[in-house]
This record gives structure tokens, sequence and C-alpha cells, in this order.
């Protein structure tokens, strides 16, 4: 590289130009979005698991309880662990584990436990037992 | 000086064509070494959940990181001159690699209308390393057309008859045969360690119908600006062999379809699929895992 050359904004074509302001444009717009996520951000509280089910839905012979896990903290979770007991009599005659792998602020993941038994025949409880911070 | 001058001279007369050149040969440098951190599902994750201090941090050195890489290689037909045409580079392979991570993010499902801000910002930032390396990168990974030209012109006489012999082989289907190998090799070095491990299986359930038939047209472009548009080396040759398959369109969409099957035995070969496998779960894995091997295969021919 040449110092002398250092100060000739003219070396451009115009093409080169164009596309350079473009590439500014878009690193200009990430830059800006960083920034304001930076200001945002500061309240960040940890992560709030809550869970919701639906009702239970038979298939063949099975009875297929769909779930709904959102993450309405500030922080990721990571390795959400979600169980599922069936319970007749307070006795627990099905149970079932879901992990999962990633749950980021405001995001919602969905499964469905599988019972052989009807779920309304007994009390069912569906909860997030564990989480780990990222 | 005379050569820095004509090194100006040369950046002065590049046209809109010759711009376009150079981003082509950028975005194909930029998925060349892109692609194996594309298919990462951690890359995702981390993405989603660092601070923005971190993703600041993150694109300052992936700044200075494609400004050194601009110094000595870019993506640029011609070597950069001053330091300001270093920075305006470096600046330039980094927006590539952001509109590339944004645009495969996107294909894969990953950035979506109901993504988060934060998120969406954190896998384009952290995406956009490899590619944007990739870009600065583009004239290391394969040599450019007229630099080669010019280090061989001392051995102009010795190397016409072999050209020649290349031009118009005598036999067609050695060349057929060599590129299908190279094809071949080129798809197994990039996709053979994508091919076992989940995030095949995962972009499988994230993609659908009209964003596979995106995949193809994706790795048909590639392919064909690789070989054919980045200008990198053996381009003109290419575009004058004679072998069964090597007219531009012919040889991207075969070369294509054989990096599909390179992809196929891959994961046949890690136990993704087999013959009990449902139809429609194995070729949606194929043509996903096709994408890494498509591009691996068109370097694959310009290489050997």
């Amino acid at each position: 590289m040449s110092q002398a050359d250092s100060h000739k904004p003219e070396s451009r074509s115009v093409a080169e130009q164009v596309s350079f302001f473009l590439a500014l444009a878009i690193l200009l717009i990430i830059v800006s979005c960083v920034g304001y996520l930076w200001v945002s951000d500061r309240t960040q509280s940890p992560s709030i698991l809550e869970i919701s089910t639906h009702s239970a839905e038979q298939r063949r012979a099975s009875y297929y309880v769909p779930f709904t896990v959102t993450n309405l903290g500030g922080t990721t979770a990571t390795t959400v662990q979600v169980i599922a007991e069936l319970r007749v009599d307070n006795e627990i005659v099905e149970w079932g584990e879901q992990t999962i792998d990633f749950l980021s602020r405001d995001e919602e993941a969905e499964g469905a436990f599988v019972f052989v038994r009807n779920p309304t025949d007994g009390e069912l409880i569906v909860r997030v037992a564990s989480y780990s911070e990222p | 000086m005379a050569s820095s001058k004509r090194r100006k001279k040369q950046r002065h007369g590049s046209s809109l064509r010759g711009e376009l050149n150079d981003l082509v040969r950028g975005l194909c440098g930029a998925f060349l070494f892109g692609i194996p951190l594309l298919y990462t599902m951690e890359v995702w994750w981390i993405g989603s959940s660092v601070s923005p201090p971190q993703l600041a941090g993150v694109l300052l050195t992936t700044l200075v990181g494609t400004y050194l890489l601009s110094r000595t290689g870019g993506f640029r037909k011609s070597q950069v001159t001053t330091e300001r045409e270093a920075v305006e580079d470096a600046i330039e392979a980094l927006a590539l690699g952001i509109v590339c991570a944004l645009t495969m993010l996107v294909i894969f499902r990953q950035i979506t209308f109901e993504t988060r801000l934060s998120e969406t910002i954190g896998q384009i930032v952290f995406e956009s390393v490899p590619f944007s390396f990739g870009v600065a990168l583009a004239n290391q990974f394969l040599r450019n057309a007229n630099s080669s030209e010019k280090s061989d012109s001392s051995s102009a006489n010795q190397s016409e008859l072999s050209k020649m012999d290349r031009l118009f082989p005598e036999d067609n289907l050695n060349e057929t045969i060599s590129d299908i190998g190279a094809t071949l090799l080129g798809a197994l070095i990039v996709a053979f360690s994508i091919a076992p491990t989940d995030e095949v299986t995962v972009l499988v359930a994230a993609i659908d119908g009209p964003w596979l038939m995106l995949i193809i047209f994706v790795s048909l472009l590639l392919s064909y600006s690789i070989v054919f548009q980045a200008n990198f080396t053996r381009q003109e040759q290419r575009r004058l062999q004679s072998g069964l398959f090597q007219k531009p369109i012919s040889e991207t969409v075969f070369s294509y379809l054989l990096s599909l099957a390179a992809a196929a035995l891959m994961l046949s070969f890690f136990g993704k699929i087999d013959i009990t496998a449902s139809f429609d779960l194995a070729f949606e894995q194929i043509l996903i895992l096709g994408l890494p091997a498509t591009v691996g295969g068109a370097a694959g021919r310009l290489a050997v």
C-alpha cells in the first residue's frame, strides 16, 4: 500500500461507491439495532417459564395432551424440563418427561404428552421441573 | 509505483459488470467458508442468547478481521492500494456476510416474522462472522483467473499445447469422469461433516414446500456462480471445454443432481435414511444436505 495514495476519494468507480454506501447502510442498520437492544436490555429479568395445557384428544388407542411452554422472563432458558403426571386416587399411574433445548425471551415451544389412560379420569399435572442458564 | 498506478487504473475502469462480478465472487467465498457454521444449531442459539455488548464486540472483531484479510486477500479482482480501500472493502465484506446470513436464516426458517428483534439480530451477527471472513478470503480460496494467467505468462508457449489439449480433448469422457470425481470429492469434503448431525433433521422439520424450492434455487445459483460467474481460476477454460456435461447450464444441473446423490449416500452411510424411511423425509433431508454438497462440488470442479 502506498501512503501517497491514501487521500484520493475519487479512486472508486460509481458502481463501487454505490455498493459501498449500500454496505454502509446495512451495517448502520445492524449497529443501530444492537444499540437499541443495548439500551432497552438493561432491565433483564430472570427466566419465567409458564406452561399451559389443552384438552386431551383421543387418537386411536391413545390420548394426546398438547402443551405450550412460554418464557415470559427476560433471559434465555436452556434444557427446559417439562414433566407430566397422571394421578388416579392419589397414585401416579402414568408419567412423561420432555426436554426443550432452548427457549429465549418470549419464545414459545409446543409439544404433547401421550397417555394410554384417559387423563380426564384422574388428575393431570403438567409443570416445568427445571432449566439451565445458557 | 508504476504497478500501483496500473492497479488503480484497473479499479477506475471497473464497470458495473466488474463490480457485480466482484460481489458475486465475495458471495461465493462467503458460502464456501460459511456453510459449515450455517448448519450448526448452537450458533443459532448462541446468537439468540448473547447480550448486546457481546454482539457489538463480535461485530467489531469481525470488522477488524475482514479489514486485515482485505489487505492481503479480499474479494475484488484488483488488490487494494490504499488503507481507505481496505476499510471500505472490509465494510462491504461485513455487509455481504450479513446479507448472506439473513438470507439463509430466513430460508432455513430460523428467522420469521414471529422472531423477536434481539434473537434476529443475534443470529444474524453470529452467522455473519464466517460469511464475512469468507467474503474477505474469496481470492485466497481459488486463485483469481487473471492473476494465474499473469503468473503463467512466462511459460505460455509450453502451456499452449496442454491448453489446447484441454479445450479440445480427444476423449470427452475423461473430462466428464474427471468432473464427476471432482464434484463428488468436493461434496464429500464439505457435506460429510454435516450429514450425521441433527441439524439436517431439525431443518427438515422447519422447512416446508416453497422454502425447499428456494433451497434448490439457491443451490443451483451458487453452483453456477462459483464455477462460471465468480471469475475464479479456470472459469474461461471451463466455458470452452467440450465434455459431455460441460456447458454451463447442463453442467450446473448435472452436478447438482450428482451432489444430491452424494448427499443421499452420505445420509445413508450415517443411517439417517434407509429404504424403510419415509420418502418425503428422506427427500427433504437430501435437498437440505444437497446445498453444502453442491457448494463443495462446485469448488471441487474448480480446484481439480
